[in-house]
């Protein structure tokens, strides 16, 4: 199957993300929204599998939210109590299963985005009008952040390799020591993001007041079937909502 | 002490590499040299279990270290990284040195006294009240090896140790080495740089498209 305009895209996950804030407490209408950004993603060749498998751990914090929300919306039936106090109820469990529904759809609704090189995307956001140097400081950001998170990955090893064992440690060790290793990652983005600066002005980048580029992206008549769909669905929803 | 039997290993990312190593035993010091991607990396990880072997084992002191904790495998095992800034967290030199032995539980005084005898030892103290991510190269590297030493491993695995450092550098770093070597440490260099592993008089071993040869390079 034939990728659409990025754009297409660009108008899906903002028209999904937008109905995830949207959407307050209606846990079946935020289900349907997941399960539409979901099989988007599926249709497209999002590697889901692969998706979730590095998400296990952000899956984990979404697990320890909605248990978190669902401890502080006390409505509907009482499921757990202690002392006569409601602490798990049938709202607070729905509504911590809305708030995990409504990143996932931010997640993967993000995901699709992986499919297109970074030119394509630059390119999109240019003919979508956005200045030139905006759209190529978003995806040279996107390219920091699989960097970033191997230098945290880095320090931690080397944490790890001088005797600790992080498991063992007390949790406000624990979480001193994560403060700690998020310095190393921060001052090094910040030097690399200087460097590359410094890089771009060297190569003259913005040494003229436009560009212009021999690749541009153009709407199929497929294209523009699904921006009317989206636009359709996006307006019945407002609707529903 | 540490030894690898019938090793092989794959990246998820990469299937056209793997590294295979029947029998290998490094001693005293040993220094692996190779062209770029033939392994030597790969092989100082499996060797300080930041990677895990997909198929044999690695043995330190006769046990497989697969079941270990990294941070167990810390008590025994050094390793310093290709690109030491990468291994540096904390902000002063005497907390580099020192946080491990505090998460551990040695009181604060204790830990920084230690701390500054071993800057002192590496000729760091000038750089005490410095902040870590300015120093030089050269001084990072050497903050890293006297970081990494605070544990006392028994052997010290070194990713390419020589990049960016310059002669006088070099020889400081193969004196430090050979002191370390010489209080029993068991060393493993990773290298491109004949001449820095011929100084330290290693037992040099070549690497190629992730088999170690057999004949001494």
């Amino acid at each position: 199957m034939k990728k659409p305009d990025p754009r297409v895209i660009f108008a899906l996950v903002f028209a999904t993300s937008t109905f995830a804030i949207l959407i307050r407490e209606n846990l079946a209408q935020m289900a349907g929204l997941f399960a539409l950004v979901l099989a988007c993603a599926a249709l497209l060749r999002v590697p889901l599998k692969q998706l979730f498998g590095r998400l296990k751990r952000l899956l984990q914090i979404l697990l320890f939210v909605a248990i978190l929300r669902s401890f502080f919306t006390p409505s509907g039936l009482v499921l757990l109590a202690a002392w006569g106090l409601p602490l798990l109820t049938t709202g607070g469990l729905s509504m911590g299963i809305l708030v995990a529904l409504r990143l996932l759809v931010f997640i993967v609704g993000a995901s699709i985005f992986t499919i297109y090189p970074t030119r394509a995307l630059i390119q999109a956001m240019v003919q979508l009008r956005l200045p030139y140097e905006i759209a190529y400081m978003v995806s040279i950001g996107i390219r920091f952040v699989p960097q970033m998170a191997q230098e945290l990955r880095d320090s931690l090893i080397a944490l790890q390799l001088r005797g600790i064992v992080i498991e063992e440690l007390k949790l406000k060790k624990r979480i001193s020591l994560y403060s700690y290793l998020l310095l190393p990652t921060i001052v090094g983005g910040l030097r690399h993001a200087k460097e590359l600066a410094m890089s771009m002005e060297m190569r003259a980048f913005r040494a003229k007041p436009s560009r212009t580029s021999f690749f541009s992206l153009k709407l199929s008549s497929k294209d523009v079937i699904l921006l009317i769909l989206i636009a359709v669905a996006a307006i019945a929803g407002g609707f529903i909502l | 002490m540490m030894r690898f039997e019938n090793v092989k290993f794959k990246y998820p990312t990469n299937s056209d590499f793997e590294l295979i190593i029947d029998n290998f035993e490094p001693k005293g010091c040993t220094a692996i040299l190779g062209e770029n991607a033939s392994g030597k990396t790969t092989l100082g990880k499996l060797a300080a279990g930041i990677l895990r072997p997909s198929s044999g084992a690695v043995y330190y002191h006769g046990e497989d270290i697969a079941g270990w904790k990294l941070g167990k495998i810390g008590r025994h095992v050094g390793y310093l990284f290709q690109e030491p800034s990468r291994q540096i967290f904390a902000p002063k030199p005497l907390e580099e040195i020192a946080l491990p032995l505090e998460l551990r539980g040695m009181p604060k005084e204790e830990a920084r006294e230690l701390a500054l005898a071993l800057l002192q030892e590496f000729e760091l103290e000038n750089i005490v009240n410095s902040t870590t991510f300015t120093l030089s190269r050269g001084e990072k590297q050497r903050l890293a090896i006297a970081a990494a030493m605070v544990m006392k491993p028994r052997f010290f695995v070194l990713d390419e140790p020589t990049t960016g450092l310059d002669k006088p550098r070099r020889q400081i770093l193969a004196k430090t080495l050979k002191k370390m070597q010489a209080d029993g440490m068991e060393i493993l260099i990773i290298s491109h740089d004949r001449d820095f592993v011929e100084i330290m008089g290693a037992d040099i071993r070549r690497m190629e498209g992730g088999r170690l040869l057999d004949e001494k390079a």
